[in-house]
């Protein structure tokens, strides 16, 4: 038989087959190791590498939620957000890219751009000197802001310039299209998010919106990886808030207190327009009114809304609610008869008026046309003391208003028992009482509405994202006193006007009703007495079934108080309002309550 | 049993063995003779190439499908991209036409735009009642040249101050002031139009600055 020679079937010598066992057997070994390390690392993780991993692949990204518009009762925006860019560089690259190519499209070949051409195109584009912007380029920043709050349509044209390091950063800005018109009402943000005055700061929960996430897996390459985790929760944008007021107004409104306060040199001015029978308030005006786009260009005492905040002492305003409580209360009727004599003297306390005159035989509605401390006084004393104050309180004094608005005043109404001897009667025509202007207003929208208080209203309603309008519900009415009451007294208000001393309060063609209104002005530096005056006039019209209130108060006007009138301000306002609402002419014989008894 | 006695054992024993009755036309034939071998020409069998033809082509179109299918995906992809962009240029240029527009319509701005027309603001106005055929009101003609008085500023909004394009070179908001010389000075509520007066805190947009109390007396 044949041997061949290298066949498996040659027996090996014992140490051949000794060496090839202790390999195998170093082979298995390894194989155990590495196959532990393989288990190790896959299946128990040991040192947490490929959670470490994950979290590095995963990739968080903030979607903002855009922040509501806030809008006039016509859907005038009056505040919203717009996309701006930041232009930041990244210096480092920029200062170490001598050169750069671009595409030209005309010629379709790759430019080489050198980069002072590019900071002189850049330059050019966001009209700055081109030294500064090279300042702004170089250095050794990974992260320097070149340009803020540059408009879309530049950042495009600068993002097609492709100079090395330049990145646009969007940034959400918000915007008030009317500038100071009810800029106090509307107020501002603080860094572009969080509200800081007005109703950006009331509302800010429900402009705001919440925020959504998305969180995806990105690989080295900077590429999303398709199949891995991608949760998505998306953004909840703000609602919108619509408010009662209505723009045009507001802007005649504005102007009209401005001049005036202009003219007689006053501290401040606000007007008031309510709807009598809603509620809504269709003006806030304020002197100074900041423009929410740039607040700090107005002094930080005017960045609030007066109307609301300034509580003060109003003066013979509040004499509307003493005939009204003497009426109701049955104590006296707008033709009773009164003797009144220069001056009048009760439990020692004597009262004067800012006119001199003798014995008069004066009517409730006389008193009132004239606006006689004296003659409140006698017809306010039937009252009881518990009596005046309840009747107060049942007109709105001492109750916060809540319209929505930030510091909104209580005003200061004291208790009956805590009145001096002389306070007990001053309360009578508005001394020793304080409250805001719209308070006052809202007293006179219970006359005006036939005796039924509603409480005034600024937000209208919430408009969600999904288009869904939200009505803030009206907050329940209150009868204050009797139809009846209500409108004896509006027949005095409009005597005021046809009779009385109010006649520059007179518009053609309208049946106006008014009162006004002069107090002195605690000085505000801390020492005792008053420093000024408080000249109002608060109206409503038509009177045959009156629709809109105007309120028209100036603070500290320079000059003599008694040449002051607040008339050609209030019928100005007055006539635009009730001519924006299309009001028709009035019908009926206007009320003319003889102011003296003969 | 083993196999080699089971194979010379008889498979019938005695006469129990039934005659099966021989077909009468086949009497123990003689032992058949093979049939000799020869050459012969293989049959034409079926020509196989219209198959895979077929099967290339068919391959081929699936390809090509494929590819078609590819292309078009990604173009409409591309042109996803694009329009997406496209979108979204469209809605900030949008947004920027709504703005402009937004300013226009902001009544300072439209006041000072009337008043540069020649506009005047109309000062008593009459109704007329087509029902009772009666005019009330005395509708007075407005008057030219009246002192518009204090200028709310308009709204400083960035970049969009040329509703009422400035005569001059000076400040934009130049042309906001008083017209005659004789109007009063620039109002406190125009800030922006008083250039001189710098207000003491510019906060522009920021947080509001402490508050400062008065010295009692002062």
């Amino acid at each position: 038989m044949a041997q061949n020679p290298g066949t498996s079937k040659k027996p090996k010598t014992p140490a051949a087959r000794k060496r090839l066992r202790v390999g195998l057997g170093i082979m298995l070994t390894l194989l155990l190791v590495v196959g532990g390390k393989l288990f190790m690392v896959q299946g128990l993780d040991v040192g947490g590498m490929a959670e470490a991993a994950l979290a590095s692949r995963l990739t968080p990204q903030v979607l903002p939620a855009e922040r509501g518009k806030i809008v006039d009762a016509n859907g005038t925006v009056l505040a919203s957000s717009v996309i701006r860019y930041n232009i930041v560089v990244d210096q480092v690259q920029n200062t170490n890219t001598a050169s750069f190519k671009r595409y030209n499209e005309k010629t379709e070949e790759l430019d080489v751009v050198t980069r002072d051409q590019g900071i002189a195109e850049l330059a050019g584009l966001l009209g700055a000197d081109e030294s500064k912007v090279r300042e702004a380029l170089t250095g050794d920043k990974k992260y320097a802001v070149v340009a803020k709050d540059v408009k879309p349509e530049l950042e495009d044209r600068i993002s097609k310039l492709l100079i090395p390091g330049i990145v646009a950063e969007g940034v959400s800005k918000r915007v008030y299209p009317n500038g100071s018109v009810a800029g106090g009402v509307i107020g501002f943000l603080q860094d572009g998010t969080t509200g800081q005055a007005g109703i950006e700061q009331t509302q800010d929960d429900v402009l705001r919106g919440t925020e959504g996430k998305r969180v995806f897996e990105i690989g080295a390459d900077g590429l999303r990886i398709p199949v891995a985790t991608d949760e998505l929760t998306p953004a909840v944008d703000g609602s919108d808030v619509k408010l009662t007021l209505n723009t045009d107004i507001q802007y005649f409104a504005q102007q009209a207190i401005q001049n005036q306060v202009d003219k007689l040199s006053a501290e401040w001015g606000v007007i008031i327009v309510m709807d009598t029978k809603t509620g809504n308030l269709i003006a806030l005006a304020d002197t100074n009114a900041p423009d929410p786009n740039d607040p700090g260009k107005v002094d930080a005492k005017d960045r609030g809304v007066r109307s609301v905040t300034a509580a003060y002492e109003p003066g013979s305003v509040e004499k509307m609610i003493t005939a009204a409580a003497v009426i109701e209360e049955g104590k006296s009727n707008p033709l009773d008869h009164f003797t009144i004599p220069p001056s009048y003297t009760i439990d020692g306390q004597t009262f004067t008026d800012a006119f001199e005159h003798g014995t008069e035989e004066r009517t409730l509605a006389g008193i009132l046309g004239w606006s006689m401390n004296t003659g409140t006084v006698m017809a306010g004393s039937r009252l009881t003391k518990e009596q005046r104050y309840d009747w107060l309180k049942k007109f709105g004094v001492g109750e916060q208003t809540d319209i929505g608005l930030p510091a909104e005043a209580t005003g200061i109404l004291a208790k009956p028992e805590q009145w001096d001897d002389r306070q007990q009667y001053t309360v009578l025509f508005g001394q020793g009482v304080s409250q805001s202007t719209l308070q006052t207003v809202r007293a006179y929208q219970s006359i005006a509405n036939n005796g039924v208080m509603l409480q005034p209203r600024l937000i209208d309603s919430y408009i969600a994202p999904d288009g869904e309008e939200h009505k803030v519900p009206a907050k329940d009415p209150r009868q204050v006193v009797s139809k009846e009451t209500a409108e004896q007294v509006q027949d005095i208000l409009e005597s005021a006007v046809t009779e009385g001393q109010i006649k520059d309060a007179a518009i053609d063609g309208y049946r106006v009703g008014a009162k006004t209104g002069t107090s002195q002005a605690p000085r505000e530096d801390g020492l005792p007495g008053f420093d000024g005056y408080t000249a109002s006039m608060v109206g409503m019209a038509p009177m045959e079934d009156p629709r809109f209130i105007v309120e028209v108060v100036l603070q500290r006007p320079k000059g003599s108080i008694y040449g002051i009138t607040n008339g050609p301000v209030f019928c100005s306002v007055m006539a635009q309002v009730l001519r924006t609402y299309n009001v028709p002419p009035s019908t009926g014989t206007p009320a003319r309550l003889p102011q003296f008894v003969k | 049993m083993s196999n080699a006695a089971a194979k010379t054992m008889p498979s019938v024993v005695g006469n129990t063995a039934r005659a099966l009755p021989v077909p009468a036309g086949k009497p123990d034939a003689p032992r058949k003779t093979r049939t000799p071998l020869s050459l012969v020409r293989s049959t034409p069998g079926k020509r196989r190439t219209p198959f895979v033809v077929l099967c290339f082509v068919a391959m081929a179109a699936a390809l090509l499908t494929v590819l078609v299918l590819n292309i078009s995906v990604s173009t409409a992809q591309y042109q996803l991209v694009q329009l997406k962009a496209e979108a979204a240029t469209l809605n900030k240029e949008n947004q920027d036409l709504t703005q402009k527009k937004q300013n226009y319509e902001a009544p300072q701005n439209l006041a000072a735009k009337a008043a540069e027309l020649g506009m005047v603001p109309s000062t008593v106005k009459g109704q007329i009642n087509v029902d009772t055929m009666t005019v009330t009101g005395k509708a007075t003609p407005a008057v030219k040249g009246d002192n518009p008085g204090a200028q709310l500023a308009p709204p400083a909004v960035a970049g969009m101050l040329d509703v009422v394009p400035s005569v001059t070179t000076k400040d934009p908001l130049e042309n906001l002031k008083p017209v005659t010389p004789a109007a009063p000075a620039p109002t406190p509520a125009a800030p922006a139009a008083g250039t001189a007066a710098t207000p003491p805190v510019e906060l522009h947009g920021g947080s509001v600055p402490a508050p400062q109390q008065k010295a009692p007396g002062q």
